[in-house]
C-alpha cells in the first residue's frame, strides 16, 4: 500500500521532468548598499537581491521540516563594520510532490536584507565588504547541493561632513529592518 | 638421431588405403555421418566459444565506452561500521542510489527501495545507498527512522565525479549482474520504474547479453550514462589532467597555483581551492586556463602523445 501510494506520487512528479542541472545558476545574487557611502559610527544597510530560477525554489530562512537546509546570508567579520541585523522575507507556502506537507519557500526574486553598524574609529577611505547567499535549490523532482553565491561590495567611508545618497531606494522598500 | 624419410620415399603400403564407390559401397555413407557429426560437433564447440569466451571479451573491450559502462568500483565502510565494496555484488542486479537527507525527492524514494530489497534480494539484487551528506548522524537517523533494510554509506565528491558528476539528487544507477550501468536515473522515479528493470536484468545468466534492454520511465539527454575521467578525479590538481605533463612541469604547473590566489570567495590559493573544494566551478576554470597557458608556453615542452 505504501509503495502504490509512493508510487502515485512519484506518478505525478515524473510529469514534471526536467533535470535540475544545466551550466547556469539556479541562483544569481548581488548585494547593493542604501546609500552610496556611509559615515563611520553609523547605521549602514545592505540589501541582497537573490534571483531564482524558474521551476525552483530554496528552503525559507526558517524551513518547515527540520532536514530542509535554510537560506542564510553570512557577512564576512570585518573590522570596519558590525552585523547587527539580517532580515529574511516571509516565505511563500508551495505544496510539492516530494513533501506530505505544504513547505514555505523563496522562488523568483528573494530580497535579503543586512543592517550594519560601522566602527568608531574607522578612517576615510574605501573598503570591501564580503558575503555569501548561501542556499539549497530543488525542483519538484529532484535537488541540487547546497552552494553558496559569494558577494562583494565596495564600501566607501566618507567625512561626515559629506551627504549620502540613497540608490536603490526600491530595494530598499521592500526590507522591513524593523 | 633419427633419419628424416622424404615424403616421396614413403611407401605404398604405409599410405592409408584409397577408397573408391566401386571398392566399398558403405564407406561414404559412414564417412558423410563421421564428417557431419565433426561438423556438428565444430558449430556447437564454436557458440560456446563464442558465447561464454568470444562474446564476453569483445564486449568488454567495446562496450566499456558505449552504452553500457562497466560501474566504477568502489570501496566504503557502511554507516554500521561494515565494508561495503561494489566488486562484493559481482554477479547481482545493483540500484545504487545517491541520495541525501536534505533531499526531499530522495526520502520520498527511499520506501520503494526498501519495498524492492524486501522483494529481490533473495533473487540476486541488492539496494545500494550512497549518501551525499556532509556527515554520517543524520544519516543514521534517518536509516534507523525509515528502517533501511539495505547497506548505506556516506559518499564523497570523488566517487560522485567517477560517476559522472552529481549535479543533482537522487541520482540512480540500475548495475546489471555483469557489472555494468544499464540505468541511469536522474531526479525522483516511481518505484516501478526502478522494478521493471530489475525483474528485466534478474531474468538474465551472468553471461547473456541485455540486448534489448530499455531503460523504463522517461529518457532524457541528462540520463545519458557517462562517467568521470579517473585521469582528471585522481588528479593531484582535481579536475585537471596532468598526465601529459613530467614531474618537474607538474611541479612547475602547481607552483603557479600555488601563486595565484582563487577569486571564488574561499581566500585560498588556486591550487588549495581545487585541492578542498573539488565541486568549485570557478577554480576549475581557473586552473583549466592556466593548464591551457601553461602548455602553450614553449619552455614547457610537452611531448605530444
Amino acid at each position: 500500500m505504501r509503495m502504490l501510494l509512493c508510487g502515485w506520487v512519484l506518478t505525478l512528479m515524473a510529469a514534471n521532468l526536467g533535470w535540475a542541472q544545466n551550466n547556469n545558476p539556479v541562483v544569481e545574487a548581488q548585494a547593493v548598499m542604501a546609500t552610496d557611502a556611509a559615515h563611520a559610527n553609523s547605521p549602514l544597510k545592505l540589501a541582497v537581491l537573490a534571483q531564482v530560477a524558474a521551476g525552483y525554489h530554496i528552503n525559507d530562512h526558517k524551513p518547515t521540516l527540520d532536514y530542509l537546509i535554510p537560506t542564510e546570508l553570512k557577512v564576512d567579520p570585518s573590522d570596519q563594520f558590525t552585523v547587527k541585523n539580517v532580515v529574511y522575507p516571509k516565505g511563500t507556502i508551495e505544496r510539492f510532490a516530494f513533501s506530505d506537507v505544504p513547505l514555505s519557500v523563496y522562488e523568483n526574486t528573494v530580497v535579503v536584507g543586512a543592517l550594519l553598524q560601522t566602527g568608531k574609529a574607522v578612517s576615510v577611505g574605501t573598503y570591501t565588504l564580503k558575503a555569501k547567499f548561501a542556499y539549497q535549490a530543488c525542483n519538484d523532482h529532484a535537488c541540487l547541493p547546497p552552494t553558496s553565491v559569494p558577494l562583494t561590495v565596495t564600501l566607501k567611508i566618507v567625512p561626515r561632513s559629506v551627504p549620502l545618497k540613497p540608490v536603490e531606494s526600491d530595494v530598499f522598500q521592500r526590507i522591513k529592518f524593523e | 638421431m633419427e633419419e628424416q624419410t622424404p615424403i616421396e620415399n614413403i611407401p605404398q603400403a604405409s599410405k592409408a588405403p584409397e577408397s573408391s564407390p566401386q571398392e566399398n559401397p558403405t564407406a561414404p555413407k559412414s564417412k558423410l555421418l563421421a564428417g557431419a557429426l565433426l561438423a556438428a560437433v565444430l558449430v556447437v564447440g564454436l557458440y560456446y566459444v563464442n558465447r561464454y569466451w568470444i562474446a564476453p571479451a569483445v564486449r568488454a573491450q567495446t562496450k566499456g565506452d558505449e552504452s553500457h559502462p562497466l560501474a566504477p568500483a568502489f570501496s566504503l565502510t557502511d554507516i554500521t561500521g561494515k565494508p561495503l565494496n561494489l566488486s562484493d555484488y559481482q554477479g547481482k542486479v545493483v540500484v545504487l542510489d545517491f541520495w541525501a537527507t536534505w533531499c526531499g525527492p530522495c526520502r520520498i524514494e527511499i520506501p520503494g527501495f526498501i519495498e524492492l530489497q524486501r522483494r529481490y534480494a533473495a533473487q540476486g539484487f541488492t539496494m545500494i545507498g550512497i549518501s551525499m551528506d556532509d556527515s554520517p548522524e543524520p544519516v543514521v537517523d534517518f536509516y534507523k527512522q525509515f528502517q533501511m533494510n539495505y547497506p548505506v554509506a556516506i559518499g564523497n565528491d570523488r566517487l560522485g565525479e567517477l560517476y559522472g558528476g552529481m549535479p543533482g539528487l537522487p541520482t540512480t544507477f540500475v548495475i546489471g549482474r555483469d557489472g555494468r550501468i544499464y540505468a541511469k536515473h536522474a531526479g525522483a522515479y516511481d518505484p516501478s520504474v526502478f522494478e521493471t528493470e530489475i525483474k528485466e536484468l534478474l531474468a538474465l545468466g551472468p553471461a547473456d547479453e541485455p540486448k534489448d534492454f530499455h531503460p523504463a520511465g522517461q529518457v532524457f539527454n541528462e540520463n545519458k550514462i557517462e562517467l568521470g575521467n579517473p585521469a582528471t578525479i585522481d588528479s593531484e590538481v582535481p579536475g585537471i589532467d596532468l598526465t601529459r605533463l613530467t614531474a618537474d612541469q607538474k611541479a612547475a604547473y602547481k607552483k603557479i597555483l600555488e601563486s595565484q590566489q582563487c577569486n571564488c570567495g574561499c581566500k585560498f590559493t588556486l591550487l588549495k581551492c581545487r585541492q578542498v573544494d573539488r565541486k568549485c566551478s570557478i577554480s576549475r576554470k581557473l586552473a583549466q586556463d592556466q593548464m591551457e597557458a601553461f602548455l602553450k608556453t614553449k619552455s614547457t615542452g610537452i611531448a605530444t602523445k
